[in-house]
């Protein structure tokens, strides 16, 4: 069995097309790491960015305390010894730190915006979050990703490696005296078969550990490169499979080549297709209706509401305002009603977000269920896991957003209610409270 | 030619095998496009809904300040293409809604692929995806011992002996295949069509064609490649395996590679970047809302001296609402600065794009089926410009009501009433017609026309070569 294995290396070595499309894989699937890497630095670049202008404009807001100044002078009706203003000049931001990983994979990372500035009226769903400024044309394409080039163009490179394994002999007519010599036929065929899937997981390793030179991968996420070559290496191990059989069942190079070209459109392209097709079908892509009313119509009906609804709707919210000073007087309820209106306006937001990922759940939940006749989605969105690049991990980045405008709209009624006058101490403690984890 | 050709027809017609692959090619492709085209259609009611329930809130809006309805604002949502049945192109990656308003060119939101996990790297199981990667890989093995398999039967050496000439042999050959994808396409036009058949206007008909055209076009240049590298090498297998690597080449890996290195080679501004800079230059003019300095007082003193009155509050019309249109103005030069910047890099990275049809002929036909379907950069483009322009032309129809409309400075409390909000007309986007973007594509076609000679020129290097033995 060793020598058959070792006999496949002077077979590799000598064909030159093998050859060159192992070199021209290793080629792209360096780019494929190159373009993780880019990703990865343009956002940590962004992410450091938004940190100065966290500070630049903390610094500038504290000065005016330090100076009694009321705010910017070309803005007099500000005063940020109110709670309202304070918040509105305290920078907050939540942002989506990228993975080291997303090296070996973009996943789904340029479909979404990876940093929000929070205000009291803000939601994870604002224009702001719309994705990278990327070539549309592109992105529709994908990245040509690390991941990329292991899910799609690794299986055809085995195809390559292997469509002539059997059927060459077989074509020549020499199938018997090699089975003859080799002693076992599954013998024979399981070490040529097996020289190549140990090629490709070499290579897989070796590309992996390139990448991890690129980012900090290994200092930072270890467990999580292991978990993802082990990953990778089951795809690997899973394809090998598939194309074993074929070479088992096979009856020569030509119908070999066919037969695995096809499993592979089958594969990669008509099942995903299809199922992505049978999602749209059951559920069209939304034009997000109910986030529209709930910004419009239903924010307005909140503002029609007489002072005395809206007041109980408030203590429903923050049961502690009822003991507030502001609470005690309807004269100052009517003046600080208006600001603390957000906290319904954002509950409303809530309630038509809630529906949105909802039903962006069912179509996540028809997509894996078809996890067992589709592995090639299975695999991508396990990558994407891992990378943290999957749909979850953006819904968790909106969750947190959401969890900051709460905090923020918290701070703006409790302390508006409460009379507080913000002072440079405060307005440190609003930092504090918001900063970006 | 002819008699080569029957007989390729007559060798298909008798395979079972083939005929049940075909027959069954044949419906899968019926039955996609005609899905493709429900789909199209369940998504197009939905967009109707979306379109109504919003201009029927804009409707019913009873009584409010002109300034108030520019931030209630509008949304125009972009509509499917009829063609888009075949070819999405960017439409699940676009956003589908964009928000209308006072002060801001906002950016399309909301895209299919941002609602929910990965599912299919190639998109859904549409037309394209078999025309363009699955057709062509089927006629490569249809076409892959077409020579080389006569060789080895002896066939080819009887051929040439009964008089058979090598050119008409390898482009009969050639044009059997050729035929045969055009069945193919054909089967998926004509669904098309009858589906469509009602709503098809002469635009439809030209896009069709045009499309169709693309598509023959590169299925000549396979089945030519496919029977050339069939004639030159003496094994099938060495033929196939050339083919193969050939469209993995064109269809996976190029396509890739060179989008992302155009990215690369022209990059566009990172959101952050592209929002300062519009941030910077917007200050530079008047805020609408809390309007100060130099601009603010020589509009101020403009519009006393054409009233010739003293001050704001002798005017008889709004100042306020001539102070929001001159922020709007302003605004709407550093949009189409910023933006327009946006669009030049763009399209820079598209032609850079298209030159790779030199070396790959997928990608103009990529370029040409999205453009011809409607579903590319520059029809996308085309909506953006068309919703902006409503836009400029709502707000402005709105801060002419403020200013103008009968109110005075200061009375931010006047309203306009419902019938003023109803005589506003509703945003009706008005797909672009191929006759306006045709330029656009010329480049792919003649790539694509250029790939037939070259392949022409080989075939008949090749027959020119052919040895019978």
């Amino acid at each position: 069995m060793l020598t058959i294995f070792l006999g496949e290396w002077q077979h590799f070595s000598r064909n030159r097309f093998k050859l060159l499309a192992a070199c021209l894989f290793l080629l792209a699937s360096l780019y494929g790491l190159y373009n993780g890497q880019d990703l990865y630095t343009t956002q940590m670049a962004e992410s450091e960015k938004i940190k100065e202008t966290i500070e630049e404009s903390k610094a500038k807001t504290l000065a005016w305390f330090e100076n009694g100044e009321k705010g910017p002078k070309d803005r007099p009706f500000v005063n940020i010894e109110t709670p309202y203003w304070a918040l509105s000049y305290t920078p907050v931001y939540e942002v989506k730190t990228p993975s080291p990983m997303m090296v070996y994979g973009v996943g789904q990372a340029e479909q979404y915006a990876y940093y929000k500035q929070i205000t009291s009226q803000a939601s994870p769903y604002d224009a702001d979050m719309a994705e990278e400024i990327a070539n549309p044309e592109r992105l529709q394409l994908g990245a040509l990703d690390f991941s990329f080039m292991i899910l799609f163009l690794l299986p055809l490179l085995l195809l390559i490696f292997l469509y002539n394994i059997k059927g060459s002999e077989m074509d020549m007519g020499i199938i018997k005296l090699v089975y003859a010599q080799a002693g076992s036929p599954v013998k024979w065929l399981l070490s040529r078969t097996l020289f190549y899937v140990v090629l490709a997981v070499a290579t897989l390793a070796v590309l992996m550990l390139a990448g991890a030179f690129m980012t900090p991968v290994l200092t930072e996420h270890v467990g999580d490169f292991f978990q993802l070559f082990l990953l990778f290496t089951a795809y690997i191990l899973f394809w090998s499979f598939v194309f074993f059989l074929v070479l088992y069942i096979g009856r020569g190079s030509t119908v070999n080549a066919l037969s695995m070209v096809s499993l592979w459109l089958l594969l990669a392209f008509v099942i995903p297709g299809a199922v992505h097709q049978w999602v749209s079908l059951q559920q069209p892509p939304g034009y997000m209706t109910e986030l529209i009313d709930a910004k419009r119509d239903d924010l307005q009906e909140i503002y029609d509401q007489p002072q005395e609804v809206l007041t109980e709707q408030l203590f429903s919210l923050f049961p502690q305002l009822q003991q507030s000073p502001v609470a005690q007087d309807s004269a100052k309820i009517s003046k600080v009603m208006r600001r603390s209106l957000r906290a319904l306006g954002n509950n409303l937001m809530k309630s038509a977000v809630e529906q949105i990922e909802a039903n962006n759940q069912m179509k996540n939940d028809r997509i894996a269920a078809s996890y067992w006749f589709n592995p090639i989605t299975f695999f991508q969105n396990q990558v994407n896991k891992v990378t943290q690049t999957h749909y979850q991990n953006y819904q968790d980045y909106r969750n947190d957003i959401q969890q900051k405008v709460d905090e923020t709209i918290e701070l703006l009624v409790l302390d508006t209610w409460s009379e507080i006058q913000v002072d440079k101490e405060r307005y440190l403690e609003y930092n504090k409270k918001l900063s970006l984890h | 030619m002819k008699t080569i050709f029957l007989n390729e027809w007559q060798y298909y017609l008798k395979t079972r095998l083939f005929l049940l692959t075909s027959l069954v090619f044949m419906v899968v492709l019926a039955g996609v496009t005609g899905l493709g085209v429900y789909q199209n259609q369940l998504q197009y009611q939905q967009y109707q809904e979306a379109q109504q329930h919003v201009r029927n809130q804009w409707e019913q809006i009873d009584a409010m300040n002109p300034h108030s309805a520019a931030h209630y604002g509008s949304y125009a949502f972009k509509p499917t293409t009829a063609l888009s049945s075949i070819d999405e192109g960017i439409y699940p990656i676009t956003g589908q809604v964009l928000r209308l308003e006072g002060h801001v060119q906002n950016e399309v939101m909301y895209s299919e692929a941002s609602q929910m996990q990965s599912v299919s790297k190639f998109g859904k199981l549409k037309s394209a995806l078999i025309l363009q990667y699955m057709i062509p890989l089927l006629l490569l093995f249809l076409a892959f011992s077409s020579v080389s398999g006569e060789k080895e039967s002896g066939r080819l050496k009887l051929l040439l002996i009964q008089g058979g000439k090598p050119t008409q042999i390898l482009m009969g050959k050639a044009l059997g295949v050729w035929s045969y994808g055009l069945a193919l396409l054909l089967a998926v036009i004509l669904v098309q069509i009858v589906v469509n058949l009602n709503s098809l206007q002469s635009d439809g008909w030209l896009r069709i064609l045009m499309l169709s055209l693309s598509y023959a076009a590169y299925y000549f240049v396979i089945s030519a490649l496919s029977v050339y590298f069939s004639a030159r090498w003496q094994k099938p297998t060495a033929a196939l395996s050339f083919m193969l690597a050939l469209w993995i080449l064109w269809s996976i890996f190029l396509p890739s590679i060179f989008n992302s290195s155009v990215e690369k080679m022209f990059p566009l501004p990172s959101r952050k970047e592209f929002q300062t800079a519009m941030k910077e230059d917007r200050a530079k003019g008047l805020d609408g809302h809390n309007p100060t300095g130099k601009r603010k007082d020589e509009l101020e003193q403009k519009v006393l001296a054409e009233y010739k009155v003293g001050s704001v509050d002798e005017l008889p019309i709004n100042f306020d609402g001539i102070l929001m249109q001159e922020d709007e103005e302003y605004g709407n030069q550093v949009w189409d600065k910023h933006f327009g910047k946006n669009n030049e890099i763009l399209a820079r990275q598209k032609s850079f794009l298209q030159i790779g049809g030199i070396i790959n002929p997928f990608i103009s036909l990529q370029n040409s089926s999205m453009g011809f379907a409607g579903s590319d950069y520059y029809h996308h483009q085309d909506f953006l410009q068309q919703a902006e322009n409503y836009r400029r032309v709502l707000i402005k129809e709105l801060n002419d009501k403020h200013a103008f409309g009968g109110s005075k400075t200061g009375e931010w409390s006047w309203e306009a009433d419902n019938d003023f909000y109803k005589s506003i007309p509703d945003f009706a986007y008005q797909p672009a017609s191929l006759g306006t973007k045709l330029d656009k594509y010329l480049l792919d076609l003649l790539l694509l026309g250029a790939w037939i000679l070259f392949s022409l020129v080989l075939l008949n290097r090749a027959s020119k070569k052919l040895k019978w033995i």
